[in-house]
């Protein structure tokens, strides 16, 4: 088998230093996206209540005629 | 259908254990590179990742980098692109998903 290759040095910390920098950017990416997305889901909640009522209240008005 | 998955079941140490023995050697010589080549600079190597990048900037300065010929510059492109996807692996593992933040 060929042997195992020395790496240098500055690639080797090049290397981990991105899956690190990769790391935080990851989860701090997430955990400022989170909230976000949370109050979109909650307005698009309330919005489709409100359409299913005047949904609702449509139908009702068009079956009593 | 019962009878069938029943086999299956049967099949399955089997199955793994064919697994095992198919993945066994391959894992050892992934081992036997990654062990040299893929584990985290020492602490005593981060200095000399410093001066090397201090020699980079220095070439860079004096202008050998435009005498890099273009197989070398290639490889150090190849080289460069890998460092860069491991800042996405990176990411990947921070936002805890494959594809996608999953909020």
């Amino acid at each position: 088998m060929v042997p195992p290759v020395q790496v240098s040095p500055l690639i080797k910390t090049a290397r981990w230093s991105a899956l690190l920098i990769g790391l935080i950017y990851g989860k701090q990416r997430y955990d400022y996206l989170k909230p976000i997305a949370a109050e979109e889901k909650r307005i698009e909640e309330e919005e489709k209540k409100l359409r299913e009522e005047q949904e609702r209240i449509y139908k009702q008005l068009s079956e009593g005629l | 259908m019962a009878q069938a998955v029943q086999k299956f079941v049967a099949k399955v140490p089997t199955l793994v254990g064919a697994a095992v023995n198919y993945s066994k050697p391959r894992l050892a010589t992934f081992w036997y590179y990654a062990r040299v080549e893929l584990v985290p600079p020492t602490p005593a190597e981060i200095p000399k990742a410093i001066s090397g990048v201090q020699d980079l900037l220095k070439g860079f300065q004096s202008g050998r980098l435009g005498q890099t010929t273009v197989r070398d510059a290639l490889r150090n492109g190849l080289v460069a692109t890998e460092v860069l996807m491991w800042f996405y692996i990176g990411e990947i593992i921070g936002k805890r998903g494959l594809i996608g933040y999953d909020v």
